[in-house]
């Protein structure tokens, strides 16, 4: 193994819709949470959040974010803090899903690969997740289980739930 | 007078080179399949061509965005794409190619090549494979439809075809310069919506043209419906006569000539 | 649990006992028993030495089932009553003797390549292959599908010199999507698998731009913990590119994909519930646009003859890629040169590693500049990883180390076989008992709403069944394209080139696992009967028709089990030489079972999937199965028999026994042949056949999907005498019937092609259509049994699937 001089850097992009457009991921998604018991979840809308790694600043990645990850029209971008605030009221949900690192994830290398493309310095890694942001009063437990139900296999993914912002 | 030379242009995922191709063959154009790589290697070059052809597919596997990525590639690579166009030389994108055109920004027509409209996921949710009804826009100039009826039939076959503008008055302006080139209407020509509008795009547009009528990118796949025992209903007697697709094919290689 | 950190160089097995050797197999998931392991253990005896891990791996994953099929092709024991006897190969002595039965010129190769072979005419050839990848979907349904779908297609591209897959076929067996039972921890609820799979299909197969036209989905809860993925592929290439070989000296060429931990069994499966049935390959997601660049460079290296061979990467990875390629000659692979995902692989890893998307080519040293600009143009990767050598030996090594050093003889013929036990005793009774009697036309609208009849459009919709173009009889069909077709038929001009040439070809698949819990031998006969009839229906020519068997069975290890397997594989026999159709390639999934919530075994229905393919003479002959106008004639082709054993009719009463169909090849292809032939002559209006829920099924389907009605009279239908009861000839599944639509100015000229006699008896005028959408049945007193609306029986076919999915 090779041992870099500088440590890796690793940004997080989040796009979404935005709020003008009807998202008809967020609704099927929607649907299926509530199949699995959660009526009281109201909204869903799905966004992607992509981490990247590896020796490109955060200008560029706002570059690459701009003109690649991001479409001008439907979309709006923005870096994610690390680790989120805390919040109490359990009414806006965050569930984020993540292949594991052993699974391929085919979006992750297009995006590595486009980036190089634009001129930029290639990512050692760039990985895509799917995020749902739900709007609605739900149990972390009772969520937890509805997702590994409907929208993550615990076999290749890795599923965060977390208490979000509206 | 010699076979006009058209381009379809390849990209990993493009995936209806081929019957494209074909239909240019019929109609006496000389396509040639060129992979976008071979462009910016500087091995082949967009202006030797009469004819550009984008043809459907996930390029990138729609990664990102339908046709994100070869849009991209498109405003590096071929950057004289808009000399094209200005030359009046005909140009069509399917499906995919309809998406990375908009993404390009060539369609709708913008002075700066910024792109004002966009694809988002059918309102259905799902991926649609299904022939549509289709009027089209008798005032426009678009080459591509001379000769043709007003009400056509073609197939689509998307899941993210739901064109939207970035501000609603844009609308106005694509009524106004004719940049509307076909909706999806019901079998005798309403706007109405799911299943006769498979993708919820707005005013049930299917397709775009620019005010020149030489750019034509259309969601429904003209290339598919070149014989008309392609036609879901050919079996039965009530079908219309003629194969339209290959008509569009014709108009092109012709206003080439 | 992750791959061990650091595999030792030599695994010790010699000293081991077969306890202990099995315990080594379980930890690891090795599929060897124990007299697999006494071979091994003797082997390296004589070695004097210790095999290495990547040896055992290597030997382990040569003689699994999945690659050398053991109980296909070892010897069994099969008692039926008081009889004894030894089938010494069952491969050999049903489904490869028929096909070498019935000798046709036109099989190009079969049961040799990744797939069968066919000729298309006199320049082309079509590969056909259908696998199954029902493991993975079950822990993973979306990559399960995908990959299986990756897996197929790539067996086409690399049969051969590689063909173009122009058409994708999948059948799935699942659990009601509404099923409101227990299940056990972990395992995914039915709906969940179905949506899964389709879109796994659906993703995969859009993206690679191959039509998904055919297929089925048959629902019965007990393939809720063992849902069935069925993928199959037909891919067409110049008969120039249908031989290929090795010789020493070629270059092993990995192209693709790169190898990755991803791909290891073992490393992403220690929380799957699977019992002893070891998973024999890993979940995956695919990367579809990776294996369309596969595509696209192979077939443009093919034209220019660069590569002497070709195979695909499955299971076993380069293992049992290189091992295939090199049988003969002999290979030597150094690992160091495989490009990786991650740089920390040992070789163990990466010579078994099944990551997807990967290829190896055999290429003649002087044509490896000229295949490196191919794949470069392509943006594809590639790596020399070897050389085949002339030493008849398996050679591996990674940098300094050595891997693998293995006589190919011992690996490929060193597999020890093992005597197998098989018990069958026919069903005690035939009647039928049980059940509520309801009247006709609550049947029939419980018929059409059936998941296993309703419409399956919302799956269609999904799949770009027209990419290519060539689609011109598509699988939903009618005024309002939405009826159910029988088959599909493909033109494929946009592969060859030749928009003159209107010759096509068709698939269709035969498959009803209840008919099998009556008799499997019957069941394989009407499996090969329905996909024989499908294809008729179409246009395709029933004489040259070629067949894919797939078994998908519990455990062989139950002697019950194994005999049910052996009676459908001599159904198969029979069938093949009865209906003059060769096999020309199959696979078999066992150990299709799993422990329930309660801890007991819930082993599938023993499943046959027939696969049919048959050239169109002229795709614009073909038809399509919605009526086409009113006044015109009915023909019922076949006879009528009280046969509801197994029927659709019998599962709605709830009652069980009953005659299973028997199908009688000869009269069926008499039937078919004819039926062809007129409608070539283009003297057929429409055509559908009769399956499950027989004639009033039939009937309804066409009327609604031409937006026409019927008259039926029950007393007009060739039938056995003894009938009746207007129910059994309304609803009897006997097979090898269609239902034919003819101009009344045709009929004379329709019925002539049917001969005299006998023969002629088969086909009888059973009514008409009429303008009002209604189906109208007099019984055989000349009393009304049915007289329904189309529109409603239209409307309750429509509404299952997606009410089901809400």
């Amino acid at each position: 193994m090779s041992v870099r001089p500088m440590p890796v850097a690793s940004h997080l992009i989040e796009v979404r819709l935005r709020p003008e457009f009807a998202d008809a991921e967020g609704a099927a998604a929607l649907q299926l949470l509530q199949a699995q018991g959660l009526t009281s979840i109201k909204e869903a809308r799905v966004s992607r959040l992509y981490r990247i790694q590896g020796p490109i600043t955060a200008n560029q990645v706002q570059q690459a974010a701009k003109d690649l990850l991001c479409d001008p029209v439907t979309q709006e971008h923005r870096v994610v803090a690390p680790v989120p605030a805390p919040l109490n009221g359990m009414n806006f949900w965050r569930v984020e899903v993540w292949l594991k690192p052993t699974v391929t994830d085919p979006v992750g290398e297009t995006v590595r690969t486009a980036i190089a493309d634009m001129g930029l310095p290639r990512p050692d890694s760039a990985r895509c997740a799917f995020v749902y942001r739900l709007a609605g009063r739900a149990g972390k437990p009772a969520l937890e289980k509805a997702v590994t139900r409907c929208l993550a296999n615990p076999l290749i993914h890795d599923a965060v739930v977390s208490e979000a912002h509206p | 007078m010699k076979n006009p030379k058209v381009l379809i242009l390849r990209a990993a995922g493009t995936n209806c080179e081929l019957e494209t191709a074909g239909a240019f063959r019929a109609v006496g154009g000389a396509p040639e399949l060129v992979h976008i790589a071979e462009i910016k290697a500087g091995k082949k070059k967009l202006m030797d061509y009469a004819v550009l052809a984008i043809p459907g597919g996930f390029s990138y596997g729609d990664d990102v965005g339908a046709g994100k990525v070869l849009a991209n590639q498109i405003r590096h690579t071929l950057t004289d794409l808009r000399q094209f166009v200005r030359l009046g030389r005909p140009v069509i994108g399917i499906c995919n190619g309809f998406q990375a055109l908009v993404k390009a920004g060539i369609l709708p027509h913008s002075n700066a090549c910024d792109q004002t409209a966009s694809f988002t996921f059918n309102d259905s949710g799902k991926f649609e494979a299904r022939w549509t009804h289709l009027r089209l826009n008798t005032q426009s100039s678009c080459l591509f439809f001379k000769g043709l009826p007003e009400m056509i039939e073609l197939p689509v076959a998307h899941g993210e075809g739901k064109l939207v503008l970035k501000s609603p008055r844009q609308l106005e302006d694509l009524k106004k310069n004719k940049s509307i080139a076909l909706q999806y209407v019901t079998e005798d020509g309403k706007l109405m919506g799911y299943p006769h509008n498979p993708n919820g795009s707005i005013f049930n547009i299917a397709g775009l043209t620019n005010p020149e009528g030489n750019v034509l990118g259309l969601m429904p796949h003209p290339e598919r419906f070149v014989e008309i025992h392609q036609h879901p209903n050919w079996t039965r007697q009530t079908y219309r006569k003629q194969a339209v697709g290959l008509e569009m094919f014709k108009n092109a290689v012709a206003h080439a000539r | 649990m992750s791959a061990p950190a650091a595999a030792p160089a030599a695994f010790g097995v010699l000293d081991k006992s077969p306890k202990e050797l099995r315990a080594l197999g379980d930890a690891r998931h090795l599929s060897l028993n124990d007299a697999e392991w006494a071979a091994v253990q003797a082997h390296f005896k004589g070695l004097k030495r210790e095999p290495t891990l990547a040896e055992v791996e290597t030997i382990a994953q040569t003689w699994s089932e999945h690659c050398k099929h053991k109980t296909f092709t070892s010897p069994i024991r099969l008692t039926e009553g008081k009889k004894t006897r030894v089938i010494k190969n069952l491969f050999e002595e049903t489904i490869v003797a028929a096909t070498a039965a019935v000798k046709k010129s036109w099989c190009l190769s079969v049961f040799e390549d990744n797939a069968g072979v066919v000729a298309f005419g006199k320049k082309w050839a079509l590969a056909f292959k259908a696998e199954t990848h029902n493991h993975p979907s079950a822990l993973e349904p979306y990559g399960g599908a995908e990959t299986g779908v990756g897996g197929v297609v790539r067996d086409v591209l690399g049969c051969g010199l590689g063909a173009k897959p122009v058409l994708n076929t999948d059948v799935f067996c699942f659990g009601r999507p509404d099923y409101a039972g227990p299940l056990p921890e972990g395992a995914h609820h039915p709906s969940r698998t179905l949506r899964g799979v389709v879109a796994g299909v659906r993703d995969y197969g859009n993206r690679m731009g191959i039509p998904t036209a055919g297929g089925g989905i048959w629902f019965d809860d007990d393939y809720r913990l063992n849902p069935l993925v069925f993928v199959g592929t037909v891919g067409i290439m110049p008969q120039w590119a249908v031989a290929k070989d090795v010789k020493a000296g070629d270059l092993i060429v990995a192209v693709g994909g790169r190898t990755g931990r991803d791909g290891l069994h073992g490393a992403t499966f220690s929380s799957a519930n699977l019992g002893a049935d070891a998973p024999s390959s890993a979940v995956q997601i695919g990367h579809a646009i990776n294996e369309k660049r596969v595509l696209d460079a192979i077939l443009r290296a093919r034209d220019k003859k660069l590569y002497r061979s070709v195979t695909d990467c499955g299971a076993g990875g380069f293992s049992s890629a290189v091992g295939e390629l090199g049988a003969t000659c002999g290979a030597r692979v150094r690992l160091e040169a495989a490009p990786l995902k991650a740089a920390d692989l040992q070789g163990w890893e990466i010579w078994l590693s099944e990551s997807q998307e990967r290829m190896v080519l055999a290429v003649p040293p002087k044509n490896l500049k000229a295949l490196e600009a191919v794949f470069a143009a392509e943006g594809c990767e590639l790596a020399v990883i070897g050389e085949f050598t002339g030493a008849g030996r398996l050679e591996v090594t990674h940098r300094d180390e050595s891997v693998v050093q293995l006589d190919m003889k011992f690996l490929h013929k060193g597999l020890p076989r093992v005597e197998r036990a098989a018990t069958w005793s026919a069903p005690v009774s035939s009647k039928a008992s049980g059940g509520v009697e309801k009247k006709a036309p609550l049947v029939l609208r419980e018929m059409v709403a059936h998941l296993n009849v309703c419409s399956r459009e919302w799956v269609i919709r999904q799949y770009d069944h027209e990419v290519q173009g060539g689609t011109v009889i598509k699988p939903l069909q009618g005024v309002r394209h939405d009826g159910p077709g029988d088959a599909c038929v493909i033109w494929p001009y946009a592969a060859t080139g030749d928009m003159q040439d209107y010759a096509g070809f068709s698939v269709a698949h035969g498959l009803n696992p209840d008919y099998g819990r009556l008799d499997p031998y019957w069941m394989a006969l009407a499996c090969v009967d329905e996909a024989l009839r499908n294809l008729t229906c179409v246009g395709a020519d029933p004489a040259r028709a070629a067949l894919l068997d797939n078994f998908c069975w519990a455990s062989p290890e139950d002697p019950k089990q194994l005999g049910a397997l052996v009676r459908a594989a001599e159904g198969c026999r029979d069938a093949g030489k009865g209906y003059l159709a060769p096999f020309i390639s199959g696979k078999d999934s066992l150990y299709n079972q799993s422990k329930d919530e309660k801890g007991r075994a819930l082993p599938i229905p023993g499943t046959l999937l027939i696969s049919a393919l048959a050239p169109v003479p002229d795709v614009r002959k073909a038809v399509t199965m919605d009526f086409k106008g009113p006044g015109n004639a009915l023909y019922l082709i076949g006879r009528t028999n009280d046969e509801l054993g197994g029927s659709l009719y019998h599962r709605i009463l709830g009652r069980s026994g009953g005659e299973v169909p028997k199908a009688n090849p000869a009269c069926a292809l008499d039937g078919f042949k004819a039926l062809h032939a007129a409608i070539n002559r283009g003297l057929v209006l429409a055509a559908h056949d009769l399956s499950e829920g027989g004639l009033a099924v039939t009937a309804a389907e066409m009327g609604f999907s031409g937006e026409f009605g019927a008259r039926l009279d029950l007393d007009e239908l060739a039938r056995d005498p003894r009938i009746y009861s207007n129910e059994t000839l309304l609803f009897s599944e006997s097979p090898s019937r269609i239902l034919v639509e003819v101009k009344p100015e045709d009929e004379g000229a329709f019925l002539r092609h049917f001969g005299k006699g006998a023969k002629a008896a088969c086909v009888r005028r059973v009514g008409q259509t009429t303008a009002n959408p209604i189906l109208k049945v007099v019984g055989l007193d000349g009393s009304t049994v049915l007289e329904e609306s189309l529109r409603e029986l239209k409307e309750a076919w429509q509404k299952t699937l997606p009410a089901v999915l809400k």
